[in-house]
Protein backbone atom coordinates (compact mmCIF):
# COMPACT_ATOMS: atom_id res chain seq x y z
CA UNK A 1 0.00 0.00 0.00
CA UNK A 2 1.56 3.24 -0.98
CA UNK A 3 2.64 5.82 1.80
CA UNK A 4 -0.65 8.87 1.43
CA UNK A 5 0.05 11.78 0.39
CA UNK A 6 -0.51 15.09 3.02
CA UNK A 7 -1.53 18.26 1.46
CA UNK A 8 -1.19 20.99 3.47
CA UNK A 9 -3.47 24.37 2.49
CA UNK A 10 -2.97 27.38 4.79
CA UNK A 11 -5.59 30.50 4.26
CA UNK A 12 -5.42 32.93 6.45
CA UNK A 13 -8.71 35.43 6.14
CA UNK A 14 -7.99 38.31 7.92
CA UNK A 15 -11.36 40.50 8.04
CA UNK A 16 -10.43 44.04 7.12
CA UNK A 17 -12.63 46.91 7.63
CA UNK A 18 -12.39 50.42 6.20
CA UNK A 19 -12.11 52.49 9.01
CA UNK A 20 -14.50 55.75 7.77
CA UNK A 21 -14.02 59.18 8.93
CA UNK A 22 -15.97 61.01 11.78
CA UNK A 23 -19.22 62.91 11.09
CA UNK A 24 -18.28 66.74 11.65
CA UNK A 25 -18.41 68.10 15.40
CA UNK A 26 -21.70 69.45 16.63
CA UNK A 27 -22.78 73.08 15.63
CA UNK A 28 -23.61 74.49 18.64
CA UNK A 29 -25.13 77.89 19.13
CA UNK A 30 -24.76 79.68 22.24
CA UNK A 31 -28.23 80.31 24.93
CA UNK A 32 -28.66 83.34 27.18
CA UNK A 33 -29.90 82.51 30.16
CA UNK A 34 -31.86 84.99 32.86
CA UNK A 35 -33.12 83.91 36.65
CA UNK A 36 -36.04 85.92 37.18
CA UNK A 37 -37.95 86.14 40.14
CA UNK A 38 -40.11 88.79 41.72
CA UNK A 39 -37.39 91.49 43.05
CA UNK A 40 -36.13 91.38 39.90
CA UNK A 41 -38.18 90.99 37.14
CA UNK A 42 -38.62 94.55 36.17
CA UNK A 43 -34.82 94.51 35.55
CA UNK A 44 -35.12 91.67 33.89
CA UNK A 45 -38.02 92.78 31.87
CA UNK A 46 -35.79 96.02 30.47
CA UNK A 47 -32.68 93.96 29.92
CA UNK A 48 -34.73 91.72 28.18
CA UNK A 49 -36.24 94.20 25.77
CA UNK A 50 -33.41 96.09 25.28
CA UNK A 51 -31.75 92.95 23.87
CA UNK A 52 -34.50 91.01 22.12
CA UNK A 53 -36.65 93.94 21.63
CA UNK A 54 -39.87 92.67 22.50
CA UNK A 55 -41.10 90.74 25.34
CA UNK A 56 -41.49 87.07 24.57
CA UNK A 57 -39.57 84.52 26.33
CA UNK A 58 -40.09 80.81 27.28
CA UNK A 59 -39.85 80.20 31.19
CA UNK A 60 -38.91 76.85 32.48
CA UNK A 61 -38.91 76.38 36.17
CA UNK A 62 -35.52 75.52 38.37
CA UNK A 63 -36.56 72.33 38.46
CA UNK A 64 -37.43 71.65 35.27
CA UNK A 65 -34.07 73.71 34.34
CA UNK A 66 -32.19 70.77 36.48
CA UNK A 67 -33.94 68.26 34.68
CA UNK A 68 -32.60 69.82 31.26
CA UNK A 69 -29.39 69.30 32.88
CA UNK A 70 -29.76 65.97 33.36
CA UNK A 71 -30.83 65.16 30.25
CA UNK A 72 -28.17 67.09 28.67
CA UNK A 73 -25.39 65.28 30.86
CA UNK A 74 -27.29 61.65 29.32
CA UNK A 75 -26.61 62.97 26.03
CA UNK A 76 -23.09 63.65 26.84
CA UNK A 77 -22.70 60.24 28.48
CA UNK A 78 -24.28 58.52 25.20
CA UNK A 79 -22.02 59.99 22.96
CA UNK A 80 -19.02 59.83 25.14
CA UNK A 81 -20.09 56.22 25.47
CA UNK A 82 -20.61 55.49 21.81
CA UNK A 83 -17.13 57.28 20.56
CA UNK A 84 -15.63 54.85 23.02
CA UNK A 85 -17.15 51.75 21.30
CA UNK A 86 -16.25 53.11 18.01
CA UNK A 87 -12.52 53.48 19.42
CA UNK A 88 -12.64 49.81 20.68
CA UNK A 89 -13.69 48.28 17.29
CA UNK A 90 -11.39 50.54 15.50
CA UNK A 91 -8.35 48.94 17.61
CA UNK A 92 -10.45 45.35 16.98
CA UNK A 93 -9.35 45.59 13.57
CA UNK A 94 -6.07 46.93 13.21
CA UNK A 95 -3.45 44.53 12.41
CA UNK A 96 -2.31 42.80 15.68
CA UNK A 97 1.50 44.84 15.98
CA UNK A 98 4.54 42.58 15.88
CA UNK A 99 5.73 43.41 19.51
CA UNK A 100 2.88 41.84 21.27
CA UNK A 101 2.63 38.95 18.30
CA UNK A 102 6.06 37.67 19.45
CA UNK A 103 5.41 37.70 22.71
CA UNK B 1 16.93 -31.12 -21.58
CA UNK B 2 19.52 -29.83 -19.68
CA UNK B 3 19.77 -26.59 -22.09
CA UNK B 4 16.05 -26.23 -20.72
CA UNK B 5 16.80 -26.23 -17.66
CA UNK B 6 19.35 -23.78 -17.66
CA UNK B 7 16.75 -21.48 -19.27
CA UNK B 8 14.35 -22.18 -17.05
CA UNK B 9 16.81 -20.98 -14.06
CA UNK B 10 18.24 -17.74 -16.30
CA UNK B 11 14.24 -16.75 -17.07
CA UNK B 12 13.41 -17.49 -12.86
CA UNK B 13 16.61 -15.87 -11.71
CA UNK B 14 16.00 -12.30 -14.26
CA UNK B 15 12.39 -12.85 -13.01
CA UNK B 16 13.33 -12.52 -9.13
CA UNK B 17 15.62 -9.73 -10.51
CA UNK B 18 13.34 -7.81 -12.03
CA UNK B 19 10.97 -8.21 -9.43
CA UNK B 20 13.30 -7.27 -6.93
CA UNK B 21 14.43 -4.06 -8.65
CA UNK B 22 11.01 -3.17 -8.81
CA UNK B 23 10.07 -3.96 -5.29
CA UNK B 24 13.57 -1.50 -4.65
CA UNK B 25 12.13 1.28 -6.85
CA UNK B 26 8.58 1.71 -4.91
CA UNK B 27 10.39 0.95 -1.73
CA UNK B 28 12.65 4.21 -2.81
CA UNK B 29 9.31 6.08 -4.03
CA UNK B 30 7.50 5.51 -0.76
CA UNK B 31 10.24 6.64 1.20
CA UNK B 32 10.53 9.88 -1.06
CA UNK B 33 7.20 10.35 -0.13
CA UNK B 34 7.42 9.58 2.96
CA UNK B 35 10.28 12.08 3.43
CA UNK B 36 7.99 15.10 1.79
CA UNK B 37 5.49 13.75 4.35
CA UNK B 38 7.42 14.36 6.85
CA UNK B 39 8.28 18.27 5.65
CA UNK B 40 4.91 19.16 5.11
CA UNK B 41 4.16 17.50 8.74
CA UNK B 42 6.80 20.16 10.17
CA UNK B 43 5.36 22.95 8.12
CA UNK B 44 2.03 21.98 9.20
CA UNK B 45 3.01 22.33 13.23
CA UNK B 46 4.76 25.40 12.79
CA UNK B 47 1.61 26.87 10.57
CA UNK B 48 -0.49 25.34 13.72
CA UNK B 49 2.25 26.98 16.04
CA UNK B 50 2.12 30.57 14.34
CA UNK B 51 -1.84 30.13 14.57
CA UNK B 52 -2.16 29.27 18.38
CA UNK B 53 0.48 32.43 18.92
CA UNK B 54 -1.77 34.82 17.02
CA UNK B 55 -4.47 33.36 18.68
CA UNK B 56 -3.22 33.75 21.81
CA UNK B 57 -1.86 37.21 21.22
CA UNK B 58 -5.47 38.26 19.55
CA UNK B 59 -7.09 37.15 23.29
CA UNK B 60 -4.43 38.91 25.17
CA UNK B 61 -5.31 42.51 22.59
CA UNK B 62 -8.91 41.85 23.08
CA UNK B 63 -9.15 41.37 26.73
CA UNK B 64 -6.88 44.69 26.63
CA UNK B 65 -8.95 46.37 24.71
CA UNK B 66 -12.22 45.55 26.88
CA UNK B 67 -10.78 46.51 29.88
CA UNK B 68 -9.78 49.70 28.26
CA UNK B 69 -13.27 50.10 26.67
CA UNK B 70 -15.06 49.29 30.52
CA UNK B 71 -12.78 51.89 32.33
CA UNK B 72 -13.99 54.24 29.29
CA UNK B 73 -17.46 53.73 29.60
CA UNK B 74 -17.29 54.03 33.53
CA UNK B 75 -15.50 57.76 33.06
CA UNK B 76 -17.87 58.58 30.80
CA UNK B 77 -20.64 58.33 34.21
CA UNK B 78 -18.80 60.81 36.20
CA UNK B 79 -20.03 63.56 34.66
CA UNK B 80 -23.46 62.48 35.23
CA UNK B 81 -23.01 61.43 38.55
CA UNK B 82 -21.20 64.54 39.70
CA UNK B 83 -24.05 66.67 38.39
CA UNK B 84 -27.05 65.02 39.92
CA UNK B 85 -24.53 65.44 43.29
CA UNK B 86 -24.24 68.99 42.54
CA UNK B 87 -27.88 69.36 42.20
CA UNK B 88 -29.08 67.01 45.19
CA UNK B 89 -26.12 69.16 46.95
CA UNK B 90 -27.88 72.82 46.79
CA UNK B 91 -31.76 73.68 46.52
CA UNK B 92 -31.18 75.68 43.34
CA UNK B 93 -34.72 77.30 44.07
CA UNK B 94 -33.76 79.24 46.82
CA UNK B 95 -30.31 80.05 45.96
CA UNK B 96 -31.89 81.61 42.64
CA UNK B 97 -34.65 83.25 45.18
CA UNK B 98 -31.62 84.68 47.38
CA UNK B 99 -29.11 85.88 44.14
CA UNK B 100 -30.48 85.56 41.45
CA UNK B 101 -27.61 87.90 39.61
CA UNK B 102 -24.85 85.11 40.91
CA UNK B 103 -26.95 82.44 40.15
CA UNK B 104 -27.39 83.56 36.69
CA UNK B 105 -23.74 84.47 35.92
CA UNK B 106 -23.27 80.27 37.58
CA UNK B 107 -25.90 79.14 35.21
CA UNK B 108 -24.43 80.99 32.13
CA UNK B 109 -20.81 79.69 32.72
CA UNK B 110 -22.07 76.35 32.93
CA UNK B 111 -23.83 76.30 30.44
CA UNK B 112 -21.76 77.90 27.66
CA UNK B 113 -18.94 75.04 29.31
CA UNK B 114 -21.36 72.14 28.27
CA UNK B 115 -22.10 73.87 24.58
CA UNK B 116 -18.08 73.78 24.19
CA UNK B 117 -17.97 70.23 26.16
CA UNK B 118 -20.30 69.50 23.33
CA UNK B 119 -17.96 70.88 20.61
CA UNK B 120 -14.98 69.24 22.14
CA UNK B 121 -16.43 65.62 22.18
CA UNK B 122 -17.89 65.75 19.07
CA UNK B 123 -14.38 67.41 17.50
CA UNK B 124 -13.82 64.49 15.09
CA UNK B 125 -10.37 65.40 15.51
CA UNK B 126 -10.43 65.24 19.19
CA UNK B 127 -11.08 61.55 19.18
CA UNK B 128 -10.87 61.11 23.16
CA UNK B 129 -12.64 62.18 25.56
CA UNK B 130 -11.66 66.40 26.60
CA UNK B 131 -12.35 66.41 30.73
CA UNK B 132 -15.25 64.12 31.90
CA UNK B 133 -15.83 63.73 35.04
CA UNK B 134 -13.28 66.36 35.81
CA UNK B 135 -14.41 67.51 39.84
CA UNK B 136 -16.12 71.34 40.16
CA UNK B 137 -17.07 71.85 36.46
CA UNK B 138 -20.05 70.57 35.92
CA UNK B 139 -21.76 72.28 32.99
CA UNK B 140 -25.25 72.62 34.93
Amino acid sequence: MPEPKIVTVTNTVKTTVPIVARPKGAQINDVKIYVVTAENYDEFVKKFTDKNGELAYIAISVKDYENLSLNFAELRRYIEQQQQIIIYYEEAVKPIPEEIKNN
Amino acid sequence: MFSSLRIAIVLTLLALGGTGFMWIKKLQGDLEIARENVAKMEVAVQVSEASVATLQADAVRSAELNASLQRELQTAEKYGDELRATLQKHNLTALAQRKPGLIEDRMQDATNKLWDDLRGITDPNGVQQPDAGTQNSNSN
